[in-house]
């Protein structure tokens, strides 16, 4: 394990660093300059060759690369060209959003998936079984922003049962208000996601039904029940757990579409801002602090993998991954 | 991260696999023949405004028409044209794109195929929705940048699986025997291992078709699609969101026809999967 | 999805005389009974700033947000289009019109406890005047040569050449501490709020002010709540999540809140305008029979109609109706499409043409775009709608002037005075108009003034120099528990210390 783990880490390093190389070179070689951004308010020649020095965009590559390198490693992500406040910090204030809905619904997917994805393939022949396997197949081809809208329509503007969007000035300072705020945004992303979740757990299910060892188990005696908590979650969890760390990479970043719909400022909605104002430093710095969330959590979720299936500890697997 | 092998959801029941099939085939039939028919006839001309301002249905317009005017109905089919163009030319980009990285990664060095397989982790990392927007950022939104933004964003995820199955096969006994019998490199590839990956390859990319006909429509939404006049369903949606109170069937009908098209494509992905994989077959 | 409006900076040729007034009741709502001074005010707006500092590109946003509210000019312009003293207790002019001699109040104080003295507001207007300003008011001030401060109440203004709008244009002219540092991310300003917190994307807080030199807010504060989209903020709206909406951008929403007690509905005073402005000096549109062609052929009744519902109105010209040289010029160019095709076929255009439309990627304008196309099709005009971004459009079409047609929003008073400036991005040159309001501006009388810029009005209305497609309402929407909110929100301002909440 220990020798797995340091090589693991290792590539996890080493991946970081590509990723950082990549945004780089991704961001320089769009056509046009950096700079630009500021002509959007009408910049003078000057101005435009202070805003290149500012920037460092009349410094050559390999120059702007260790700078952009240094700037990664000190987590120091410059300042936006438009408001001048510094990047960083407005990112850590963004996270303040993004993090805990999409924790929250992770949590409320997984709650509603494992349940309903394993009656799914329990009883796969009865008429509820085929139903909820049938709306998961509804729920993977739902457009994430259309549940949005329509939970909108509904909920708050119809019943007035929770906020249309937005989040309290003074963020998690009355946890309550923050919490409804997140309330409708939560149960979006939840809906959407368990609907491929409930497909993976349901599948890990019929195989964990149609695998020897349960049967073997029950053969001897064993209860469903006590077979199935023995043997199966385990077996049942390894290929789910890999797919979860898919699926919360997936939600952290999904959150641009959902954060636009329900106006909270978090990550996602700070990204699409910068595109639109074409302000490098806040994409560079939302781009690798999300990329590399990305990649830690598909670290995490190998862990958690070998943690569970002691197979996976075996050398000649895990030389083939 | 194994996983992505292991595809997920098979039918119950032998009889309803042909089942899952046929309903997707007259799903995403539907979609297809509503745009080819479309190439030769719309109800009324793509840009006429001469309907009222979101009209209800009827009164010559099958179903009401949006704020300038333009029946509905003609801009559904137009927009149904974009969801497929964007979604199959992504595919392909993306198929193209995948297959070969997968099959160099696959045959390469144990070095090379190290750095395919990270490049292939941070590509991953960057989710089709980013690429997409930050293409739309350097070259402003087009048909054409959203095609290759989804198209990149669907190869890594093609090329991750090709990569698996092709190692899988190179470890089976018979293509050991064929190398060592001195099979040539190509010939391997094309009598053992493409008609082998083949049909897992084949549900996958029916799979990433839904995926990016999806991520077309969020980008249309987020204002970062095919640009106007084209009518793409994702930005039909957008522009209705205001008036989903007042005209409640411009935001409905375009959600109905994009999930009709993805659970179409989707049910044709399982019912190949189950006819691509007699494993599969075993009755439970 | 972005409504960044592209203001367009009307070089403001005004007068100190007030304005004919408008007609409508300058505070919104009626009296309410209880009022509740330390209330906070949820403001709801579409246009966020870009940085607190409107000398570094703050946009329209930070004018809303800021002008009047944290900082103050020598003299306010009130939501009725008048002028009146501010940080200036009065002012005397020279008989030739060259010098100003204006007097500043003694017991005003900034945020930071300093008070205010003559090198504040010498350096403020330098600071416009700065090579890297990019403030919208820079080039209104071309005429002045020297700013002396004889005394820490005086300041003196030498100016090069008359001009009749110079204390207009000053009530544009923020006054900053001289000694405040990094003013994009904090202020140092003489307003009856400070700045509590700027959330960028999302919020931005206004806390009453105790050292205020006038009349105290009549709330504790205000917080200004920014929405990317026009349905998102009626959400808000009519979730009360805001209490007032600083300007409505989409109709559809309105009829929930026109037949709702809950709600009032302002129709106020608008001056953006939305133009189709072809580039004047290539072809075809070098050619005023195609331009006139272009504008008879576009019904802007339906297009209005389409876009805002039965709000807004039509205008044959540059001008508002606020504006003192307003004419109705709506006949000049009709809606006609056999004129239309007649005057095609005089330019020799029989079979129409084929141009392309460079269109801002923000609404209304992709909307519109696509229904001029539509309606010049009808003429055999085939019209290629190329969508792009803000910053693209500034630097294609306005710096580089690399466009056929375009449409912008332009959203300044007074600004008809764009037409006098051949280099402008539109290119229309008309040596007599040029000479017209170049007079205007150094006129001795208001009335002199205005009956030049009319002759300009009427002119450019003749020569289609641009197809000037309609008016936008103005209009503001407010829970009814709120009263002294503007109407009008000239040049985008928002003055909030007058709101109360019952």
């Amino acid at each position: 394990m220990v020798p797995y783990l340091l090589r693991r880490v290792a590539f996890l390093v080493v991946t970081l660093f590509l990723a950082s190389v990549a945004l780089f070179l991704l961001l320089r070689l769009l056509p046009g300059d950096p700079a630009n951004a500021l002509l959007s308010v009408g910049a003078t020649p000057q101005q435009i060759a202070a805003a290149r020095h500012e920037i460092g965009s009349d410094q050559p590559l390999p120059q702007q690369f260790v700078t952009w390198l240094g700037q990664v490693a000190t987590l120091n992500l410059g300042h936006s060209f438009v408001s001048t406040l510094p990047v960083g910090p407005q990112i850590a204030s963004r996270l303040v959003v993004t993090v805990p809905l999409t924790l929250l619904a992770f949590a409320l997917a997984v709650v509603i998936a494992v349940p309903v994805g394993f009656v799914a393939a329990y009883r796969s022949r009865r008429w509820y079984g085929a139903l909820l396997g049938g709306l998961s197949q509804l729920g993977i081809a739902v457009p994430v922003f259309w549940v949005g809208v329509l939970l909108i329509t509904v909920f708050a503007l119809k019943l007035r049962l929770a906020p249309a969007g937005g989040f309290p000035q003074d963020d998690w300072a009355s946890p309550g208000a923050a919490l409804n705020d997140l309330i409708l945004p939560v149960v979006t992303v939840a809906l959407v996601m368990s609907a491929s979740l409930i497909r993976y757990v349901r599948s890990a299910t019929l195989d964990v039904l149609d695998s020897d060892y349960l049967r073997t188990a029950r053969a001897l005696g064993s209860s469903f029940v006590s077979a199935m908590w023995r043997h199966g979650i385990r077996n049942a969890s390894v290929p789910v757990i890999s797919i979860l760390g898919i699926e919360l990479a997936t939600t952290f970043l999904g959150a641009v579409v959902v954060e636009s719909v329900f106006a909270l400022p978090g990550l996602g909605s700070m990204l699409v801002q910068g595109i639109a104002e074409h302000d490098y430093p806040v994409i560079q710095g939302v781009l690798l602090v999300s990329t590399f969330a990305v990649l830690v959590i598909g670290f995490l979720a190998d862990l958690a993998q070998r943690i569970i299936d002691p197979r996976l500890r075996a050398p000649h697997l895990a030389a083939s991954r | 991260m194994s996983a992505s092998v292991s595809v997920p959801v098979r039918a119950p029941a032998r009889r309803r696999r042909s089942v899952t099939l046929t309903v997707g085939c007259v799903l995403a039939g539907l979609i297809v023949a509503l745009a080819i028919v479309s190439l030769f006839w719309l109800p009324y001309p793509p840009s006429d405004v001469s309907g009222g301002r979101l009209a209800g249905p009827g009164g010559g317009h099958l179903l009401g028409t949006d704020k300038l005017g333009r029946d509905l109905f003609t801009q559904l089919m137009i927009g149904s044209r974009i969801a497929l163009a964007v979604g199959s030319g992504a595919v392909a980009l993306g198929g193209i794109l995948g297959v070969a990285a997968g099959l160099a990664a696959g045959f390469a060095t144990r070095w090379l195929d190290d750095a395919i397989a990270a490049a292939l982790d941070i590509l991953i990392a960057f989710p089709v929705l980013l690429v997409a927007m930050l293409l739309v950022a350097a070259r402003g939104a087009s048909l054409a940048s959203a095609i290759v933004a989804i198209g990149l964003g669907s190869s890594a995820v093609v090329a991750r699986l090709t990569r698996v199955l092709v190692k899988r096969i190179l470890s089976q006994d018979f293509v050991t025997a064929a190398r060592t019998s001195g099979t040539s490199w190509p010939r391997i590839v094309l009598e053992h291992v493409l008609p082998n990956v083949w049909p897992t390859l084949v549900v996958n990319l029916a799979l990433q078709l839904g995926v990016a006909v999806l991520a077309e429509a969020s980008l249309s939404y987020l204002g970062l699609g095919a640009p106007p006049p084209n009518e793409s369903w994702g930005r039909m949606l957008q522009e209705a969101q205001a008036t989903v109170l007042t005209a409640p069937l411009g935001a409905i009908a375009p959600g109905v026809l994009l999930i009709l098209l993805v659970i179409g494509v989707n049910l044709i992905a399982d019912g190949l999967r189950d006819v691509a994989d007699p494993t599969r077959r075993r009755s439970r | 999805m972005n409504k960044k409006a592209v203001a367009l900076f009307g070089a403001a040729i005004a007068t100190v005389l007030a304005l004919a007034a408008c007609g409508t009741n300058p505070n919104g709502g009626s009296s309410a009974g209880s009022t509740d001074t330390n209330s906070t005010i949820n403001v709801g707006s579409l246009y966020e700033p870009q940085n607190l500092d409107d000398t570094a590109g703050g946009g329209q946003g930070v004018t809303e947000a800021l002008n009047g509210n944290v900082y103050e000019s020598l003299f306010k312009l009130n939501d009725d289009g008048s002028v009146s003293n501010l940080l200036a207790t009065g002012y005397q002019v020279s008989s030739d019109g060259l010098t100003y001699t204006i007097n500043l109040r003694k017991d005003v104080k900034f945020h930071s406890g300093k008070a205010l003295t003559s090198a504040d507001v010498k350096y403020s207007i330098d600071k416009v005047l700065a090579p890297d300003s990019q403030s919208a008011r820079k080039s209104s001030f071309t005429a002045v040569k020297d700013i002396a401060t004889p005394d820490d109440n005086t300041v003196v203004v030498t100016l090069a050449s008359r001009s009749i709008s110079f204390v207009y244009n000053l009530s544009y002219v923020w006054i900053f501490n001289d000694e405040a540092k990094n003013l994009t991310t904090t202020e140092d300003g003489t307003g009856p709020y400070q700045v509590g917190t700027w959330k960028r994307g999302s919020t931005l807080s206004l806390k009453r002010f105790a050292g205020y030199w006038g009349t105290s807010a009549t709330n504790a504060q205000v917080v200004f709540h920014y929405f990317t989209d026009a349905t998102a903020l009626n959400n808000a709206l009519l979730t009360n999540a805001v209490d007032v909406v600083t300007s409505e951008q989409s109709p559809d929403a309105l009829s929930q809140f026109t037949n709702n007690k809950n709600y009032k509905v302002n129709n106020g005073h608008s001056t953006t305008k939305l133009l189709l402005a072809f580039n004047d000096r290539v072809a075809p549109f070098n050619n005023t029979l195609v331009r006139k062609a272009v504008t008879s052929a576009i019904d802007d009744k339906k297009l209005l109609q389409s876009i805002w519902g039965n709000y807004g109105s039509l205008i044959g010209s540059m001008v508002p109706p606020t504006d003192p040289w307003y004419e109705d010029l709506t006949k000049v160019n009709p809606y006609d499409v056999n004129l239309a095709k007649q005057e095609l076929a005089q330019a020799g255009y029989p079979n129409g043409f084929t141009f392309t439309l460079d269109t801002p990627n923000y609404d209304p304008h992709p909307a519109a775009a696509t229904f001029i196309k539509a309606e010049l099709a009808k003429v055999g005009i085939t019209v290629n709608i190329n969508i792009i971004t803000a910053d693209q459009w500034y630097t294609k079409v306005y710096q580089n002037h690399d466009f056929v047609a375009t449409m912008q929003e332009h959203v300044n008073d007074r600004d008809v005075v764009w037409y006098g400036d051949p280099s402008f991005y539109w290119g229309y040159n008309n040596p007599q108009v040029t000479q017209w309001v170049k007079q205007a501006e150094q006129s001795a009388t208001a009335a002199d003034q205005t009956a030049l810029l009319k002759k300009v009005n009427e002119q450019i209305a003749k020569d289609a120099a641009s197809d000037w497609l309609y008016l936008y309402p103005q209009i503001v929407v407010a829970s009814t528990n709120l009263t002294g909110y503007p109407l009008n929100g000239l040049n985008s301002q928002f003055y909030v210390y007058d709101i109360k909440k019952s």
